[in-house]
């Protein structure tokens, strides 16, 4: 049962942990700025896909270049609230755990994933990707004459929400392996390039690898099935699925997690 | 007076793997791992009332940070049980978590690039301490503790004693029942320690808090906690008013010998029970009764520049429960 006064309490120190964050980040002014000068660049490397899919004028399994546009613009939305919000907290989970800090944060009274995992927020990292992306999608939209109606807008942003939750359990898992590995840099190596294959229409991929992406790690959900549903051409099994998925994926990750938390044998460093 | 901490029977077993020297065993290892259990908590059980400061002391690896790992539901235990305020700790439940505080000397909670006032506030928010209650805490413990002007200081910039204050502070901010310290007086200059130890135990009078320690500072046990349990390869060995430690010893006296040369470890032994030698130096544990004699033949065969003959302290007594009992 959802506790709204609990939701509400945890809301409350997320945006603390915002403001933390972006405090913190702000008394190195150098790496603060040249962060996210160093974002922007890799930003407008990872644009030169965009300008490679007009120029070769691509198509995938019908997807016209204006709909391409689209799916990246989500990945690059994604991309921003994984890197701002989950990224430095994933990788400071092996250190958290192996340093001993995990202890002190397993004696307060809030839910221990939650302050784990959404600690440390970065949005130096997150705006620039998250503003190019919804201009991507917006122009996508426009140019591949999808109405704007409620339907639409509600379900895509219904999307994103699944998005975020799926990235949100598939990227943390390598992380998760940080409770019995010593080093998990290879899992996490795997998890970046499959995120970063993550960026096109699934159809671009043989058969066996979609399905794979769609229902063993359902990656191709995250920035495929937005754009497909505006589309209308999602069916109404995987609408059913794409709502399921966030789901079970949220259970196995916290059964997953108290169960590491019941082997966790503390560090004594 | 109620008792908060009940005890049954604790057990923590941890596996390890054994590997001998070389690379070859580095490969056997790599196969076969030889997998051995050590018993770090051992079937103790022991209570504690509402109100008492008690030390728990043994040496490295003894299971003292282990069981107070337990109690405070960091680790769930191989066997048996605990109480700690009404709950089992490891369940982790919300409302036992409100009430109580580790605070662990090697550990920060503090963010460290942020003023600690920023890390109370998030402490306030965490325990949903009312705004009131909040000020009101702040300010005592602040004024307390002499650190009004540091609340607003980068933690990073902080001395390590100014630092282990405001953390002090910032694991207090909800007044918890109960108290648990994993040496927090590690690496403290002597007046920062007697500073903590002086704040620790004015906050026990003042607001009747458990308090549990465990220092390798044999001051801070002497001035805090006049109950202390003695843990030995997770064992209790001593449970007991930190007075009566030593009232086995009654008939015993130290005597502490400082040599103008080198001696001999042997040469020593058929005065006592020798705690200590390193050449120059030595402490021996005698009888009382062959005091005299003992002394005048120290003097005639030995090379003594200077001798005192003492009760056996606290420090002592404990540290010859351990040597007797390793």
């Amino acid at each position: 049962m959802i506790h709204w006064s609990e939701v509400k309490r945890h809301l409350h120190i997320l945006r603390l942990f915002v403001k933390y964050s972006l405090m913190s980040q702000m008394e190195y002014r150098f790496n603060f700025i040249t962060g996210i000068v160093a974002e922007v660049a890799f930003l407008i490397a990872k644009l030169l896909y965009v300008l490679l899919v007009f120029k070769t004028n691509l198509h995938i399994d019908g997807l016209s270049p204006d709909v391409i546009l689209m799916f990246l613009g989500v990945h690059f939305v994604f991309t921003g609230i994984y890197m701002g919000f989950f990224f430095q907290n994933f990788l400071l989970l092996g250190q958290t755990i192996r340093g001993g800090a995990l202890d002190m944060m397993m004696t307060k009274p809030i839910s221990l994933q939650f302050l784990v995992s959404l600690r440390h927020i970065d949005l130096g990292m997150a705006f620039p990707n998250v503003i190019t992306g919804i201009v991507l999608i917006t122009k996508g939209w426009n140019a591949s004459s999808i109405m704007w109606t409620w339907e639409t807008v509600v379900g895509f942003i219904v999307f994103l929400l699944v998005g975020v939750i799926l990235t949100y359990c598939l990227m943390i898992i390598p992380s998760l392996l940080s409770f019995w590995l010593l080093d998990t840099s290879a899992a996490a190596e795997i998890s970046y390039a499959l995120w970063d294959a993550n960026n096109m229409p699934a159809s671009l991929y043989h058969r066996a690898i979609q399905h794979i992406g769609t229902f063993i790690l359902p990656f191709f959900l995250i920035t495929n099935y937005g754009p497909l549903f505006v589309l209308g051409k999602l069916s109404a099994l995987q609408l059913i699925w794409a709502l399921a998925a966030p789901v079970l994926f949220f259970f196995l990750i916290r059964t997953v997690w108290k169960y590491a938390l019941r082997q966790y044998n503390s560090s004594s460093l | 007076m109620e008792q908060i901490i009940e005890v049954k029977q604790l057990t923590k077993a941890f596996t390890y793997y054994k590997k001998d020297t070389g690379i070859i065993h580095s490969f056997k290892n790599l196969i076969h791992r030889n997998t051995l259990t050590k018993m770090a908590v051992d079937h103790v059980s022991f209570s504690i009332r509402q109100g008492e400061m008690v030390g728990f002391l043994g040496p490295n690896g003894a299971g003292k940070s282990t069981t107070l790992k337990m109690l405070s539901g960091i680790l769930h235990p191989t066997g048996g049980s605990a109480t700690v305020m009404g709950y089992t700790p490891w369940k982790r439940h919300k409302d036992f978590k409100q009430q109580f505080s580790i605070v662990m000397g090697q550990k920060s909670q503090l963010w460290p690039d942020l003023p600690a006032a920023d890390s109370i506030y998030l402490n306030k928010c965490i325990y949903q301490v009312e705004q009131d209650s909040y000020q009101r805490t702040l300010d005592e413990l602040t004024e307390m503790l002499g650190v009004r002007d540091l609340l607003h200081v980068q933690v990073r910039r902080l001395s390590l004693g100014e630092r282990m204050k405001l953390e002090l502070i910032a694991s207090l901010i909800h007044r918890p029942k109960l108290l648990f310290l994993d040496e927090p007086t590690i690496g403290l200059d002597l007046l920062a320690q007697k500073a903590i130890r002086q704040f620790l135990r004015h906050y026990n009078e003042q607001t009747n808090a458990t308090i549990i320690l465990t220092s390798h500072y044999m001051k801070d046990i002497e001035d805090l906690c006049p109950r202390v349990i003695l843990i030995q390869g997770g064992r209790i060995t001593y449970d007991g008013e930190l007075q009566q430690v030593n009232a086995e010893y009654g008939d015993k006296r130290i005597m502490k010998l400082q040599f103008h040369e080198h001696v001999e470890g042997a040469r020593l032994l058929p005065f006592g029970n020798v705690l200590h030698h390193d050449g120059t130096t030595a402490v021996i544990e005698l009888d009382s009764a062959n005091i005299a004699d003992s002394s005048r033949q120290l003097l005639e065969l030995l090379p003594v520049s200077d001798m005192l003959i003492a009760e056996i302290g606290a420090e002592e007594g404990i540290e010859a429960l351990f040597q007797r009992q390793s």
